[in-house]
């Protein structure tokens, strides 16, 4: 496959991903389960961006660490509020 | 598939671009990563808020709005890919698109907006709704100043400035739109899917 290639299927993919999120964030309970489910979402297409559509994955290695690194810091983050949160509820 | 692929990418230890735009780059991740930290702990503090926030919020906006930025990215990297191939006309006409995409982006926003003001959805009405303000309407002026520079990168593509040796111009405003494209697929999810 070429890079042109590779980067329209990724699109496509993002596009699924985004709508699927959508779907799931209107119609399922909250909880766990979803926070889990969107926020992986949120790590995979992040990497996807990074890696392909920012071309990092083979370049300057402290940018690519940098921005890889938002993208795992950021999630968990996520995680740990959304549970603290709920905890108090 | 992973040779034909590296073969097309720049050579490895290159930074797109150039080192000025990823400082910059650099500084609007920390900016928002600051608003994040403001989002997580008012989270903390204000549970039944942020848990029945989304639900007043416009959900189709917020998808429409990350397929906008989802796209101009994606086309962004065509416009990168067709400068490579020494192909400035197919170029602009990805760039073109970029710009469609952030123009859709700004309409769905102003559609929002209003939408908001009609079911009283202001930043008053508590921590998430002045987070969500905060966050997206940041969000926004970044957008905008990347349609400024993408105007300039538009020109400069059209009066052949780039090529497939030198185009360090337009990988440095791809690297800036990429970037603001991350901030708004991790302002997506917290804002309107996380319950």
């Amino acid at each position: 496959m070429s890079h042109k290639q590779i980067v329209a299927a990724l699109w496509v993919i993002l596009v699924v991903l985004t709508l699927a999120g959508s779907l799931l964030g209107e119609t399922a309970e909250p909880g766990y389960a979803l926070m889990l489910v969107v926020t992986l979402t949120m790590a995979v297409k992040g990497r996807m961006v990074i890696d392909h559509f920012m071309e990092l994955k083979h370049a300057n290695r402290l940018i690519r660490r940098l921005m890889q690194a938002y993208f795992y810091v950021l999630p968990l983050a996520t995680v740990l509020s959304y549970v603290l949160s709920t905890r108090q509820l | 598939m992973n040779i034909a692929y590296s073969a097309q990418l720049p050579a490895a230890d290159h930074i797109p671009g150039n080192k000025g735009m990823w400082a910059g780059i650099l500084c609007e991740m920390t900016e928002f990563a600051v608003l994040f930290m403001v989002y997580f702990t008012a989270r903390v503090f204000f549970p039944q808020e942020f848990r029945s926030g989304p639900d007043h919020l416009n959900l189709l906006a917020g998808t429409l709005n990350t397929l906008w930025m989802i796209s101009g990215s994606y086309f962004v990297v065509n416009a990168v890919i067709a400068i490579r191939q020494n192909r400035p006309a197919v170029s602009a006409r990805y760039l073109y698109l970029v710009m469609l995409a952030a123009a859709a982006y700004m309409l769905t926003k102003y559609l929002e907006f209003q939408w908001n003001v009609a079911h009283g959805v202001t930043g008053g009405n508590g921590a998430f709704f002045t987070v969500y303000y905060y966050l997206t309407l940041t969000h926004m002026v970044h957008v905008f100043w990347g349609m400024i520079g993408l105007g300039w990168v538009i020109l400069r593509t059209r009066q052949g400035a780039y090529t497939p040796v030198d185009h360090e111009g337009m990988e440095s405003f791809a690297s800036y739109w990429h970037a603001t494209d991350l901030v708004w697929l991790i302002i997506f999810p917290l804002l309107y899917l996380l319950r």
